[in-house]
């Protein structure tokens, strides 16, 4: 039974429909986040979210079974049997990017929160007249 | 490979900037300086000296390497940028005497990411480089818009990460699906294949793309914040906001759009978004009372005007299309250095500045560009809106233009307040006369407005090229690709 089910698991087809639904459930759940919440920890919680939601989608589905990671070690000595390392490498890039960026909001909303004690998006008002 | 030094010198120059620091108090400001003229001989050098169409490849292991393409039409644009990056840093150098920025080193090292950023982006020709100088221009941007960390400044920084940050989402999704369908991320390759794939995929990337973008160029209905974001930072760094950066974001959506969906099904939707776009920013605009929001909206109407210039997808229509960006960028780099000199005098930014305003300087040039704005003849802003309106009465798109025109007539109402404000007869205050450097940099800005509208044909063959080279797809995947 249990083999059963895990050999079902272990098709392409499934696995990718996984990551499909998965990731794309993640990204609304995001999108659902960064449209109804204003405190703005909450909202960067969001932005996180969908960019995890992305990059799991990309990886996902550019990975093929039975392939090995394109790295170089004791056993693969040449670049066959290896999976494609440019998405790897593509959203290494856009993490780190991801992350610099929240890294300077959530500094941002400190300061701001030190200076004016407000921390929601919709008490944001310093431009109204 | 001098193209490189364009996006390499000014990202080194963080690193050296301790170096720099042993000079003096003011060695690093000078050496920022130097090396944005010395960016800006650079590209005069490169475009005397080259050939009818092509200047330099750069591609390092294609299809999978980094290339960069300085063509006709990026060398417009590196000249444009470097050229108004070098004006605002020498304009800087008088405003830090009275008024400097906190940690000056920081200061100048973000001025010359975003300038390496904007340059990278008119450069690349590989989408993943793309988003990373998309994200450099960006990150660099947000905190140019917080420096002063005062409440305004930051909610301006947030407001623009935030939005940021979206942008950078769907763009990054837009790209792992181009990625998925078609395994490459090289344009001229993207661009070949992009036809063929099936039209929903279609729909959903050029989507992704459009909201990635128009978040970053400020189109409607994307640009709710953007005023906020102008308000909120200084003027000062407004006016490389207004100039540079939007309208690299700019060039590589258009570019992007001729490579991969040279449909005009595609192109009239983004037509109307920008004629709609410069019409609601326009009617807004009239009841602003902040200069820089004022001016803000003034600047997404102009972006609407852009965005229908690019999108006739015709070469007569991007002549026109790079003539107003160029004008734009002259105008709003003259209006927003001088309201930051301003602001700086009068602490304050509201419109009613100009009834205590004595200045005949600033206010004869603040008033050439506004007329330039507007497409005054014999001033630079003419000759891209009239050649645009004529190329649109020519396509038979009569709604189109009558929507622009009412668009300018509304412009108009605005600029004309303002101009009968600065002539009032109020009580004003004593002369406020700008340093002889200052009134150097805006005199050469206003002339270069002056200049190309008086005598376009000194730049039209150019231009001609330039769009031209712009809209020609096949021989930008052949310069690529035969770079292998």
């Amino acid at each position: 039974m249990i083999e059963g089910i895990l050999e079902y698991l272990n098709q392409t087809e499934v696995i990718k429909t996984i990551v499909i639904l998965g990731s794309m459930g993640l990204f609304f759940v995001g999108l659902f986040g960064l449209l109804s919440q204003r405190h703005i920890i909450k909202v960067f919680i969001s932005i996180g979210i969908m960019e995890i939601a992305v990059f799991i989608l990309f990886i996902g589905l550019s990975f093929q079974k039975g392939l090995t990671a394109p790295m170089l070690g004791d056993a693969h000595t040449s670049f066959v049997q290896m999976n494609d390392p440019i998405p790897h490498a593509m959203i290494l890039t856009a993490i780190v990017i991801g992350m610099a960026v929240l890294a300077l909001g959530i500094s941002f909303a400190i300061e701001y929160y030190k200076l004016t004690g407000k921390n929601r998006l919709d008490q944001m008002n310093e431009m109204k007249h | 490979m001098s193209s490189i030094y364009f996006i390499a010198l000014p990202l080194l120059f963080g690193f050296a900037t301790p170096i720099f620091a042993k000079f003096g108090k003011n060695g690093i400001a000078y050496s920022s300086v130097l090396l944005q003229a010395s960016l800006f001989l650079l590209s005069i050098q490169l475009f005397v000296t080259m050939d009818k169409s092509i200047i330099e490849v750069i591609a390092i292991a294609p299809p999978l390497g980094i290339a960069l393409i300085l063509d006709n039409v990026s060398i417009f644009f590196v000249m444009l940028f470097t050229f108004l990056v070098l004006m605002g840093s020498l304009y800087y150098l008088k405003l830090r005497e009275k008024n400097p920025y906190q940690n000056e080193a920081k200061f100048f090292i973000l001025i010359n990411m975003l300038l390496a950023s904007a340059i990278g982006l008119v450069l690349s020709s590989d989408i993943f480089n793309i988003y990373v100088f998309f994200e450099i221009a960006g990150i660099s941007a947000y905190i140019l818009s917080a420096y002063r960390k005062t409440p305004k400044a930051l909610e301006a920084g947030l407001k623009y990460l935030i939005t940021g940050a979206i942008a950078s989402i769907f763009l990054v999704f837009a790209i792992a699906l181009i990625y998925l369908h078609l395994g490459t991320l090289n344009l001229a390759l993207i661009s070949q294949g992009f036809t063929a794939l099936e039209s929903d995929i279609k729909l959903l990337i050029s989507l992704f793309l459009l909201i990635g973008f128009g978040l970053k160029v400020e189109i409607f209905p994307l640009n709710f914040w953007v005023t906020d974001i102008y308000e909120g930072s200084d003027a000062f760094t407004d006016a490389f906001f207004s100039a540079v950066v939007v309208k690299a974001y700019l060039f590589v959506f258009f570019h992007i759009v001729y490579l991969f969906l040279p449909h005009k099904e595609f192109t009239l939707f983004l037509l109307y978004l920008g004629a709609v776009s410069m019409l609601i920013a326009e009617i807004v605009a009239l009841r602003q009372t902040n200069l820089k929001r004022l001016f803000a909206y003034s600047s997404l109407g102009q972006v609407g005007l852009l965005f229908v210039a690019f999108s006739m997808q015709e070469a007569v229509s991007i002549t026109a299309g790079l003539y107003i960006l160029l004008a734009h960028s002259l105008a709003k780099m003259v209006i927003f250095l001088s309201l930051a000199s301003l602001f700086e005098k009068y602490k304050k930014e509201d419109i009613s500045l100009f009834k205590e305003m004595n200045s005949p300087f600033l206010r004869n040039i603040i008033i050439i560009s506004m007329l330039s704005l507007l497409g005054i003849p014999l001033l630079a802003g003419f000759v891209g809106k009239f050649l645009l309106l004529k190329s649109i009465a020519f396509s038979g798109l009569f709604v189109l233009l009558g929507l622009l025109v009412l668009a300018s007539l509304i412009e108009s109402v605005y600029y004309f307040k303002i101009i009968g404000f600065m002539f009032s007869k109020e009580e004003r205050g004593e002369k406020f006369s700008l340093s002889t450097l200052q009134r150097a940099v805006l005199l050469t800005l206003t002339l270069g407005i002056i200049l190309i509208g008086i005598a376009p044909f000194l730049i039209s063959d150019f231009i001609a090229t330039a769009s031209s080279v712009m809209i020609d797809v096949r021989s930008y995947q052949n310069l690529l690709l035969g770079a292998n």
